[in-house]
């Protein structure tokens, strides 16, 4: 059983139908990736996922059960972490305190000590800014800090919106090593992306998403191959 | 005009201050997780006073010895802080949250008819006339000095806000509610996602603002000792006025606002004139604001994009 399932889902935005129809798979432990252009429906695919966004009509199943509906915290809470679009960390928040809210779900506060401590072991940068202010952070270091907030709440599936957006080549690199750890621990991801290239060398699967519908799928190195990809999205041809 | 004047005059600014301060949290934390200026703030208060006369005068309080009264108001306190409390979140649930994605001019006409229905609720239970509260505290000097007074009243102002302040301080920065409610004041999808129920948060930002106003309403009672179903719009526009100094939306702002507000409305009474307090107040505030447009603690924290 996959440990995600989305079926002909639609959504939107007032009159605009941003999915039309999406279905994708994603098994647990297993990295997929989703590529596509600027507004293609990447990211209302995964607001929807997690109920911010309401889906019109289709379903999605998280572990086997049906998600659409339950408010978004209560999402959060099965086990669906999220690094959102834009990073959003808390900016008037310290570091440690945006770490402690990514573990707002957890009871045990020494598990969540014990997962911040981890959080830092993965990027020794924010360790040494644990008291400064989110917003005083660099763009790297806060895509840092979102990732490592969705970490702390133990998530199952690990949504990831544009996580190398803006960011400097070394940084982009040391994220993808950190996703790319993430299967092997046995947590499956959603990566959405516009660095179709690092996308697809790290997923097993990928998708690629035109205005609302999938329009191709395959495994990571079958989709790097294919002729139509190379010419839309690797800039290749 | 003696030093022992402006003390005197210091002390009756700080210990109105300290009540402005009560009611400004409630307008402040409001604002911060929700950005609505609640204007029924004013008036929930005023019903927290009629609330806590017909129980002064239900329990028979005036009739009590000095230990009875002190447990008395505590316990008033407790209801009065209770009352508010459920009300504003009563008044959060049906009026304010159906209109979370107006335009943000829609919650905030509501706020307007939500005081206007306050007021004719006070209006009913209180009469049209203002009504004295009983004195139920000794006006004795607890200073062994004829210059400078400070009775059992200011010391029940003290009593009553700073245990409160301490308690609001404690949640806001330690606790995991008062995590949750910054985070939400910063970005409330953002807290959804890490699992943070913002509705729930949001109740209780309403719960504890109209709990202080209920704290205050007592303390107004007994303080000012005169209670009337118009009172909620002129203290409530004073609170208003504080945090708005204090810089909206920041708790430490909304008491040295507070602070800053009852001196001057002390010291503008006692040298210039009362009848000038209110021009005096509102010109400071206007030449504050400025040159401070974010007022006095009011966030200017350099964000990086």
């Amino acid at each position: 059983m996959p440990i995600l399932e989305v079926k002909e889902l639609e959504a939107g935005y007032g009159p605009i139908r941003a999915l039309d129809g999406v279905s994708i798979e994603v098994a647990e432990g297993e990295a997929v990736a989703i590529i596509g252009a600027n507004g293609a429906g990447k990211t209302t695919l995964l607001m929807t996922i997690c109920g911010v966004v309401s889906a019109r009509r289709g379903t999605i199943s998280f572990e086997g059960r049906p998600i659409v509906g339950l408010p978004t915290h209560a999402i959060a809470k099965l086990g669906i972490g999220h690094a959102p679009e834009g990073r959003r960390i808390f900016p008037r928040l310290s570091v440690r305190e945006n770490l402690q809210l990514g573990g707002f779900t957890q009871t045990d506060r020494a598990t969540v000590a014990r997962d911040i401590e981890e959080a830092c072991g993965l990027f020794p940068v924010l360790g040494a800014r644990m008291s400064q202010m989110g917003g005083t952070l660099s763009g790297g270091e806060q895509q840092m800090l979102a990732l490592a907030r969705a970490l702390i709440g133990r998530p199952k599936l690990l949504l990831l919106d544009e996580p190398s957006l803006g960011l400097a080549p070394l940084i982009v690199q040391k994220i993808f090593e950190v996703i790319g750890s993430l299967a092997k621990r046995g947590i499956a991801v959603v990566l959405v992306e516009q660095n179709a290239r690092a996308a697809l060398k790290l997923a097993d699967r990928g998708y690629v998403l035109e205005t609302g519908r999938i329009t191709l799928s395959g495994p990571g190195k079958e989709l790097a191959g294919d002729r139509r990809v190379r010419e839309a999205y690797l800039g290749e041809g | 005009m003696s030093v022992q004047f402006l003390l005197q005059q210091c002390l009756i600014g700080l210990t109105n201050g300290a009540l402005i301060a009560l009611v400004a949290l409630g307008y402040t934390m409001v604002y911060g997780i929700i950005g609505l200026i609640n204007f029924a703030h004013g008036d929930l208060i005023m019903l927290g006073a009629c609330l806590a006369l017909s129980l002064v005068g239900a329990l028979g309080m005036t009739a009590a010895g000095p230990a009875t009264t002190w447990v008395g108001i505590g316990g008033l306190v407790l209801l009065c802080g209770l009352f508010c409390g459920l009300l504003n979140v009563a008044v959060d649930r049906i009026v304010y949250k159906p209109l979370r994605n107006a335009p943000k001019l829609a919650p905030l006409v509501s706020a307007i008819g939500v005081s206007f229905i306050f007021m004719n609720v006070g209006l009913f239970w209180l009469g049209p006339a203002d009504k004295s509260f009983p004195e139920l505290l000794p006006s004795t000097n607890l200073l062994h000095n004829d210059a400078l007074q400070f009775t059992w009243k200011d010391l029940l102002v003290v009593l009553i806000v700073g245990p409160l302040m301490v308690a609001l301080s404690v949640l806001v920065k330690g606790t995991k509610l008062g995590k949750a409610m910054r985070a939400v004041s910063q970005d409330p999808t953002a807290a959804a996602l890490v699992g943070v129920d913002v509705d729930r948060v949001i109740a209780a930002t309403f719960f504890i603002g109209g709990f202080l106003g209920g704290a205050a309403s007592v303390i107004y009672g007994l303080y000012i000792n005169t209670i009337g179903f118009q009172m909620g719009f002129q203290n409530g526009l004073y609170a208003f006025t504080a945090a708005v100094l204090g810089g909206i939306g920041s708790i430490p702002g909304a008491v040295l606002g507070g602070l800053v507000i009852g001196l001057v409305r002390a010291l503008a009474s006692a040298y210039v004139g009362e009848r000038w307090t209110g021009a005096i107040v509102f010109a400071i505030l206007i030449v504050i604001l400025v040159f401070r447009p974010e007022g006095l603690l009011g966030r200017r924290v350099k964000e990086k994009v």
